[in-house]
């Protein structure tokens, strides 16, 4: 899959999932940042995070291991499209 | 008066997913109670349950950092939901009632005993988000954008059933046309470590009725219905399944674990039952019993039983001699069993019963299924604090 498509992805969980407003995922791009409290982010709190991953898990039918940090894979649209590629790689 | 039809079935059971899984496990008279390998229970009376196989439910959709519970309650869900042929408009006025009690207890349990081992705060906090019994309603709904009513019922072992019950008074009230209704429950260490102290588990699978019976076994799973006023059902084109012609509930207020010695509670909510029913006694041909295994409890069901319904000719039969007790889950399932009874003109055995107590004056159909054409059918859920529930489903015609 590419990152691409993966963004696309993402930016529907965001909105039948998480129920943001289309408006707020409508720019969403590599470079939009994903953390509450980081000027121009998504802002998204440790709940959304939780809800997110559960719904990216189901999406990809991936597994994601909480035991290791996960706070660097979920900080940008960037970091995240590659974790998401590199866990669907089976890596 | 509304009358209130069954649209769709789900079920997750110790025979697998699925509703036919689950049917033809009962009918065949095969006793899902193993040796249980979700923890320890080194040291314990009794080992065993009705397990989830673990392949099946690894082959569920949900995401495996959801709790136990709410996996299975999706699934039971979504296949009642599909059953039912809901679209997404008609999803969005449908409300929501589900029966729970562990909620996502199992996840927690593990949490904890991980951070008192290790001395750390485990990092995989979404284990505890889903606790709360709540949790199954809230990701149901969410799933599958159920925008009417939403309420859980915790009302220990007869919570599947009462939620049964509560969603038809809705639709019987006109505040709702279609409700999701079902009971849900996993397997949990303090659920096991709990009835074993109470020593009311049987260390072999349980058997209701029999003379030598030694307590329940557990089990888990997971069951809904989609429950509609036949109006509705009618305009969108949908076949019913059964009827839900009514239910009665009362309490025993008596004790916290034991059932009332007389069976007053219990023979209450089947009269109860009865009478919204506009039925006789006569008119029932068979009960899905709550059938235990507990030496009280089947003493004082066929007592109310013999009461309510006269000796004789009467057919009963515990579905939890199969599945074991599901707990929150159990009044559901046996819906669920109830209403295919009807349909299939098949009554699902109770197993494990080599020797009817001879205090128990009826037919509880030992080991083998037994054809039989049913038109009415009661289904008893009693739970702990004498919480009792029978409801009364009419074959569909």
């Amino acid at each position: 899959m590419e990152r691409k498509e993966v963004l696309d992805e993402l930016r529907t969980i965001l909105t039948t999932r998480l129920k943001f407003d289309p408006a707020r995922t409508a720019d969403l791009t590599m470079e939009t940042t994903l953390p509450k409290g980081l000027e121009g982010s998504l802002g998204l709190d440790s709940l959304d995070f939780i809800e997110l991953s559960v719904a990216i898990e189901e999406r990809f039918g991936l597994v994601i291991d909480e035991s290791e940090d996960l706070a660097p894979h979920f900080q940008s649209m960037d970091a995240l499209t590659r974790f998401i590629c590199m866990k669907a790689a089976g890596q | 008066m509304r009358r209130v039809v069954l649209t769709g079935l789900g079920v997750v059971s110790p025979y697998g997913v699925g509703v036919q899984p689950f049917w033809e496990g009962l009918c065949s008279g095969r006793c899902a109670i193993r040796p249980i390998t979700l923890f320890e229970t080194d040291g314990f009376r009794s080992r065993i349950a009705g397990e989830v196989p673990a392949a099946a439910l690894a082959a569920l959709p949900a995401s495996r950092r959801r709790s136990r519970a709410d996996r299975f309650g999706l699934a039971a869900a979504r296949e009642a939901v599909v059953d039912a042929g809901l679209s997404l408009a008609e999803r969005a006025t449908a409300g929501v009632i589900v029966g729970g009690v562990g909620g996502g207890m199992l996840e927690v349990e593990a949490w904890y005993w991980e951070m008192a081992r290790s001395g750390e705060n485990p990092r995989r906090r979404s284990a505890l988000r889903s606790v709360l019994p709540f949790s199954h309603a809230e990701v149901v709904a969410h799933r599958f954008g159920l925008g009417g009513p939403k309420e859980t019922v915790v009302m220990a072992c007869s919570s599947g059933a009462a939620s049964l019950a509560l969603a038809a008074d809705l639709i019987g009230d006109g505040v709702t046309p279609l409700m999701l209704a079902g009971g849900v429950d996993a397997l949990t260490r303090i659920c096991f470590m709990g009835f074993n102290a109470l020593k009311l588990l049987d260390p072999d699978p349980c058997r209701p009725f029999d003379r030598d019976r030694r307590g329940m076994s557990l089990g888990e799973g997971a069951a809904f219905v989609v429950l509609e006023d036949w109006e509705h059902a009618r305009g969108r084109g949908a076949r019913p399944y059964a009827e839900l012609v009514s239910s009665g509930l009362s309490t025993d207020a008596f004790h916290v674990t034991s059932p009332h010695p007389s069976a007053e509670g219990t023979i209450r909510a089947m009269t109860e039952a009865l009478t919204r029913a506009g039925l006789e006694s006569r008119d029932v041909g068979y009960v899905n019993a709550h059938g235990t295994g507990t030496p009280q409890n089947d003493r004082t069901e066929a007592l109310a039983l013999a009461k309510v319904f006269g000796a004789g000719s009467l057919l009963v039969s515990a579905n939890k001699s199969l599945v074991g007790h599901t707990m929150a889950a159990a009044g559901a399932l046996e819906a669920v069993a109830t209403v295919l009874t009807l349909r299939d003109g098949m009554i699902p055995p109770t197993a494990n019963l080599d020797h009817l107590d001879p205090e128990i004056p009826f037919d509880c159909v030992p080991h083998t299924r037994r054809p039989a054409s049913v038109a009415v059918a009661m289904s008893n859920s009693f739970g702990f604090g004498g919480q009792n529930v029978s409801l009364i489903f009419r074959r569909w015609a």
